[in-house]
């Protein structure tokens, strides 16, 4: 078995939690370290006309690639925002620099000056030039859409590149498939299409790009309790639990998103703390940004709580089986928070066997679903009442990231490693 | 003891299962001859639903439960609805329904009435909301409940419902109002240090043995009045947990000898603001 173990090629964030982790599971298994590939070098390379070939050793076999978390690096983050920009065109794998130099600075495009039921409200964007010298505001959400639209294509070219070095490579997860992952819309449509029960979706003859538009959409289903999610967001970020009292017209906007306006313009950042948002003008300049950028829209679904808590459950699934769950509670209806939530395995939580076993059926459901991805970290969670139910609110392709829990003695990363050693990625 | 919850989930509510139908199949069980606790948590969408739906129901299938002692009715978290959304209505049909109910729990006030509030064996009323409004403090204070022990209620504040002022908590304040009353509990109100003025030299501290102003905005200035009066030094226990009261007043309490529970100490935000635990 151990004779044709293929090499991992990692590409991602070098000394990250992640990285080290992998590396670290990997020496504990006895395997091979991962060759990793930073994205900064991948993206700088982009930028100067190269391509992924050069940065590998075209005449080693094809190895496995895992792609890997690309956030919490503000280089990346610039290089995927410059890919993104709408002035950015690539012909031969050339980018075409030709647009006359944009204003000086990192100055972002969006016109807040007029009330915006005068307006269509506008996506943040950044030219492909201003991308690249952006200067980090600690917490600041970029340009999300473009952001988003960037990461599509370096995931394609990674695809597309790593072929034609490599005609039989195999991926960790598709980077296609990735990609749907992370688009909240996509990938909850696709669920639900191949019967997997997600929370129901706000019907809309269009995509809502408003909070007009949202509003009349609630109405007209008569769903009062939704939330509204940054498509392309990880974790809690750009995530609101917005109500509406249909009796009294009261709105309440719970979420980590804190905004700040000066000069007409609004700025939108990642907060530690959850904000709760009551002024009907505060809820439509977050709800409008929201939606502006793309929005999944959902049913608010009670959760089932422990202790006055909600919770939903964070299952990991590779190769088909289902590994480590870690419990998030919550007082507050954000249950995924990174920080400040509490967290407990389902056995100190006293989870029912029962519950925990529809909890990793929807788990290996899901990823069934998604043939071409080995492994991922899916959020259900359970209705309340007597009688719950499991739905699927999340599927994160690189939510194998999980700190204090193990299963069958092993960390997550471990238990991948030796997962991959039995069952080797066999997709295309 | 025996105790049935019953809740009415996404799920359920969707498929058409209300809580009538909930009611009638617990009716029908063997075990609703036994039952002693009776809760009712989420009748599904309580922002725009109100108990009026099953409450009929309820009182005709009264005879069921001949054992029934207690009932909470609204008791949901803030998953399935803000409290200051869930929407009651008149329960005093439900409570006349039930004759050997010794406790009755209410969550939410929105549209909430006890009218007319009378019961001859009731011991023990609990009204947990974000704002009790004036009109639910008129029926208790004009209230026949002879045999009421506890009385604990929410007052919460103004913008969630509380529409009335110290005047309407006044008349609760008499002593014989309820003969047998040992627990006096009216908390989480914006207005605790007024409450806690009145109160402390109230005739009816002469039959109070727990007095409880927790969860509402008491600050050094009411914990004063609570300091120097001597029949608040003949209470059992005296609870004031989560305030704003500052340390020396808190060492104070501690060295006065009282049994008084003066945790949860909140921080003055730089507005000066203070606000009771339970508004959302």
């Amino acid at each position: 078995m151990m004779l044709h173990e293929k090499d991992l090629l990692l590409i991602g964030h070098p000394g990250n939690r992640r990285t080290t982790g992998i590396q670290e599971a990997r020496s504990q298994m006895g395997m091979k370290p991962a060759t990793v590939l930073p994205y900064e070098n991948l993206l700088q390379t982009w930028r100067r006309g190269g391509g992924l070939a050069e940065l590998v050793k075209s005449s080693s076999p094809s190895p496995l690639i895992r792609l890997d978390a690309p956030g919490e690096d503000w280089e990346v983050e610039r290089g995927l925002l410059h890919l993104g920009a709408t002035d950015y065109e690539v012909s031969d794998g050339k980018v075409r620099t030709d647009s006359e130099p944009s204003v000086k600075g990192s100055k972002a495009c969006v016109a807040t000056d007029l009330p915006s039921s005068l307006q269509k409200v506008k996506r943040e964007s950044f030219s492909a030039e201003a991308a690249l010298i952006l200067e980090q505001q600690w917490g600041r959400i970029y340009a999300p859409a473009q952001w988003f639209r960037g990461w599509k294509i370096c995931l394609d070219r990674i695809a597309r590149e790593a072929r034609v070095v490599w005609p039989d490579v195999q991926f960790w997860n598709d980077p296609d498939e990735i990609g749907m992952m992370f688009d909240k819309r996509e990938c909850q449509l696709h669920l639900m299409r191949h019967g997997i029960s997600v929370p129901p979706i706000l019907p809309s003859s269009e995509p809502i790009r408003s909070w007009e538009m949202l509003r009349a959409g609630m109405d007209a289903s008569r769903m009062h309790r939704v939330f509204v999610k940054l498509a392309c967001g990880s974790a809690a970020s750009g995530v609101v639990a917005y109500q509406v009292n249909p009796r009294t017209g009261a709105e309440i906007a719970v979420t980590t998103v804190g905004m700040e306006t000066s000069q007409g313009r609004t700025l939108f950042y990642n907060e530690g703390k959850l904000q709760k948002y009551t002024h009907p003008e505060e809820i439509r300049t977050l709800l409008d940004w929201l939606c502006a950028e793309g929005a999944q829209i959902e049913r608010w679904m009670p959760k089932a709580t422990l202790n006055q808590r909600a919770y939903d459950i964070r299952q990991l699934v590779a190769a088909g089986q289902a590994g480590h769950a870690v419990m998030r509670l919550s007082h507050t209806p954000i249950t995924n928070l990174h920080l400040r939530n509490e967290r407990m395995l389902p056995a100190e939580a006293g989870l029912k066997e029962s519950h925990l076993s529809m909890i990793q059926k929807a788990a290996q459901d899901t990823i069934r679903v998604f043939p071409k991805s080995w492994s991922a970290g899916i959020d259900v969670m359970l209705t309340s009442g007597m009688n719950p139910r499991a739905y699927v609110l999340d599927v994160n392709p690189f939510g194998d990231l999980l700190y204090r829990v193990k299963y069958e003695g092993m960390s997550p990363y471990e238990w991948e490693m030796k997962l991959l050693r039995k069952e080797p990625v066999r997709h295309a | 003891m025996q105790e049935v919850k019953l809740v009415v989930n996404y799920d359920d509510y969707e498929e058409g299962i209300r809580m009538e139908t909930l009611l009638q199949d617990l009716a029908a069980k063997p075990e609703a001859a036994t039952l002693e606790s009776l809760i009712i948590g989420d009748w599904g969408q309580a922002y725009e639903n109100s108990p009026q739906e099953f409450k009929d129901t309820l009182i005709q299938l009264a005879p069921s439960f001949p054992a029934l002692k207690q009932l909470f009715i609204g008791d949901m978290e803030s998953e399935e609805c803000e409290v200051s959304w869930i929407v009651q209505t008149n329960l005093a049909p439900i409570l006349q329904a039930f004759p050997n109910l010794t406790s009755f729990v209410i969550k939410g006030s929105s549209g909430l009435e006890l009218e007319p509030l009378q019961h001859s064996k009731l011991e023990e009323l609990i009204i947990i909301c974000g704002g009790l409004p004036k009109k639910v403090l008129h029926s208790i204070a004009a209230a026949e409940l002879p045999e009421l022990r506890k009385l604990e209620l929410y007052l919460g504040v103004e913008d969630y419902g509380f529409n009335g002022s110290l005047e309407d908590v006044l008349p609760l304040l008499e002593k014989g109002r309820f003969p047998k009353l040992e627990y006096l509990g009216l908390k989480d109100s914006e207005i605790q240090d007024e409450i806690a003025k009145a109160v402390a030299d109230a005739s009816i501290l002469e039959q109070i043995q727990i007095l409880d102003f927790s969860e509402g905005t008491l600050s050094d200035e009411g914990a004063e009045a609570l300091l120097a009066s001597d029949k608040i030094k003949q209470l059992k226990h005296l609870n004031l947990s989560y305030h704003f009261m500052t340390d020396e007043m808190m060492e104070r309490f501690k060295q006065s000898g009282m049994s008084v529970d003066v945790s949860d100490q909140q921080e003055i935000d730089e507005d000066d603001w203070r606000f009771p635990m339970l508004t959302e």
